[in-house]
């Protein structure tokens, strides 16, 4: 069985992020990691292999030659290759272009499992698993809280549904976005993390994938960022004072209904 | 060409979900401006009678009432909804940034070749058209983001981002039919849903939410309680849910869930950049904490530095009363 796995390699969620003059750029502090729901993906396909034979595991990028480090995480938790694509003359900011270009990728590499995490944790837009399985034509599950191989074809999942879990049969190829709760990632083990150290990541340019190029340029993207800004800043906590918890709930409820008014 | 604003309805338990009518509350406002039409489209089986809710809300009511609807999957509903809107036409689609809308809206995104927004908090207009706020790594960024318009642009926004606006209108109820194509290589074989009386967490109002200083699963009932006297609901920090003291879909941060109630009360709870990424943007916070150097106190609008065991019995008594008054 082939698992193909889309990650993406994301700002630490302590990176400090500077929002540039012009407002149109940002700096964004060199503290990256592979997303957090990636790492659920990794590790269930990691599973399915320990309990099946002829299981390869890919995992892919897109991005600068600086995502490698995300890929070579995935490595050291287990998988076998490891591809970066070329994010640098495509329309990264675009969901749209960024699943034509993983699923031409996925439709050339061949594939009978893609995972990947339910969302980004940079801009937590939830898009590009359920667009790329659109693309290539197979059905997709969202969320995943639990995988069952039941032959080489078929997965029974349980997924997140509105108020409750959902039990699906899918007939691989399909697409599966993981979720908390799905498995306990692993810690690569030092063995892992040498050989991630030394392995070959083939950098592959989009360019060279069957995709309308003129779809996922730069200047293709369908959505375009005007500008950045900084959250509006609240104002200074107001310490609600009293001498015991009776006058502080006194005083806090009187603040919310004048002066906040939400109660 | 009429910019008309079309608003996927959601439904929970036979009852239309608090953030479409917020999103119909909006898209009055756009469609206004545009001088269009809003459309509230409403897909399921037995839901003719549930139109009366969203007319007041809507210029025209699209009703699809099939059987093959009665539970959502994406495959079934982006068939019905790609026939409505290749017939509409529409100019933007607007939905939740629930776990519906992230399932179902990317796939229609990808099938229309169009421009997608999601987990989105607000728009205002740009030139002749929109522009939509999304914030970005956890809310430490606000970025202002246009769409190319040659073809629907989808968007989904958080719960609680807009109000509702009383409806004073009475939209025209259409019914169409369209075929719920279901995808034969997926097979829905059952749900488990909680039966659960509580407020969806994204969408309530008030929330009050436990962290590690609240030192055990036992000592949550009295937010329960209080959950209970605001009509809301509790929350967790992801300390407390990896400690299993509460469930998952509890959780509160960047892991769990994106909140922004009216009020959000925060107790025993240090405030690390995991957990406020995921309630910031509420909108009154209070913190109650016995250190007065927790980072929460640097989010909140009020603060009670004092044990929370102290403070919480009283705050519930307090609370009640309130309720009592009105």
């Amino acid at each position: 069985m082939n698992i193909l796995i889309f990650i993406k390699q994301v700002a630490d969620t302590e990176a400090r992020i500077i929002i540039k003059g012009d407002h149109k750029s940002l700096e964004i502090e060199n503290k990256y990691n592979m997303n957090f729901f990636d790492e659920f993906a990794v590790e269930e396909a990691m599973r399915i292999k320990e309990k099946n034979k002829d299981v390869q595991i890919t995992v892919c990028t897109i991005g600068s030659q600086k995502a490698v480090e995300a890929l070579r995480t995935a490595i050291a938790m287990g998988a076998d290759r490891a591809f970066l694509l070329d994010g640098s003359k495509a329309a990264t900011n675009d969901p749209l272009a960024i699943s034509r270009i993983l699923s031409a990728f996925a439709k050339k590499e061949g594939f009978d499992m893609i995972l990947c995490g339910r969302q980004a944790i940079d801009d937590e837009s939830a898009n590009v698993g359920a667009m790329a399985a659109e693309f290539l034509g197979i059905p997709h599950v969202s969320a995943i809280l639990k995988m069952e191989v039941v032959d080489g074809n078929a997965v029974k999942v349980e997924n997140e549904i509105e108020g409750g879990r959902g039990i699906f049969e899918v007939k691989l190829p399909a697409l599966f976005t993981t979720q908390k709760g799905l498995n306990e990632p692993r810690v690569p083990l030092i063995t892992g993390v040498m050989k991630a150290m030394k392995a070959s990541i083939p950098v592959v340019d989009p360019a060279t994938l069957d995709i309308p190029q003129e779809a996922v340029a730069a200047e293709a993207s369908k959505v375009t960022i005007l500008s950045y800004e900084s959250p509006q800043e609240r104002p200074p906590v107001k310490i609600i004072e009293g001498e015991t918890p009776e006058e502080k709930v006194k005083n806090l409820v009187k603040a919310l209904k004048e002066d906040a008014k939400v109660l | 060409m009429a910019k008309d604003i079309f608003v996927f309805v959601e439904l929970k338990e036979g009852a239309v979900r608090k953030v479409s009518l917020e999103l119909l509350s909006k898209g009055k406002e756009i469609a206004g401006h545009f001088s269009s039409s809003l459309y509230a489209v409403l897909i399921g089986h037995n839901v003719k009678g549930i139109a009366a809710t969203v007319q007041p809300y809507s210029d025209k009511v699209i009703v699809i009432d099939n059987e093959g609807l009665a539970e959502y999957r994406w495959d079934t509903y982006a068939s019905v909804l790609e026939g409505i809107l290749r017939k509409y036409n529409p100019y933007a689609v607007l939905g939740g940034s629930t776990v519906t809308g992230k399932d179902l809206f990317p796939r229609l995104a990808a099938r229309f070749g169009s421009a997608i927004v999601s987990d989105a908090v607000g728009i205002d207009f740009h030139d002749s058209g929109i522009k939509i706020k999304k914030p970005l790594f956890g809310g430490k960024v606000i970025s202002w983001i246009t769409c190319s318009e040659d073809s629907a642009i989808f968007i989904t926004f958080r719960p609680n981002s807009f109000g509702i606006e009383k409806g004073s209108l009475n939209g025209e109820v259409i019914e169409e039919q369209f075929e719920a194509a279901k995808d034969p290589k997926m097979n829905l074989a059952g749900t488990e849903k909680h039966v659960s009386e509580k407020v969806d967490l994204q969408e309530a109002d008030f929330i009050i939410c436990g962290g590690r200083g609240m030192k055990g699963p036992e000592h949550f009932q009295v937010l329960e309680e209080i959950a209970g006297i605001m009509g809301g609901r509790v929350g967790a920090s992801r300390a407390v849910v990896d400690s299993k003291w509460r469930e998952y879909e509890d959780q509160v941060g960047k892991s769990g869930k994106t909140v922004s109630p009216k009020l959000y009360i925060g107790c025993g709870i240090s405030g690390a950049l995991h957990h406020t990424m995921g309630m910031d943007t509420s909108k009154v916070i209070v913190a109650i904490n016995k250190d007065p150097n927790a980072p929460i106190f640097h989010y909140a609008d009020y603060g009670i530095v004092d044990d929370a065991f102290a403070v919480l019995p009283v705050l519930r008594e307090a609370l009640k009363k309130t309720r009592e008054e009105i």
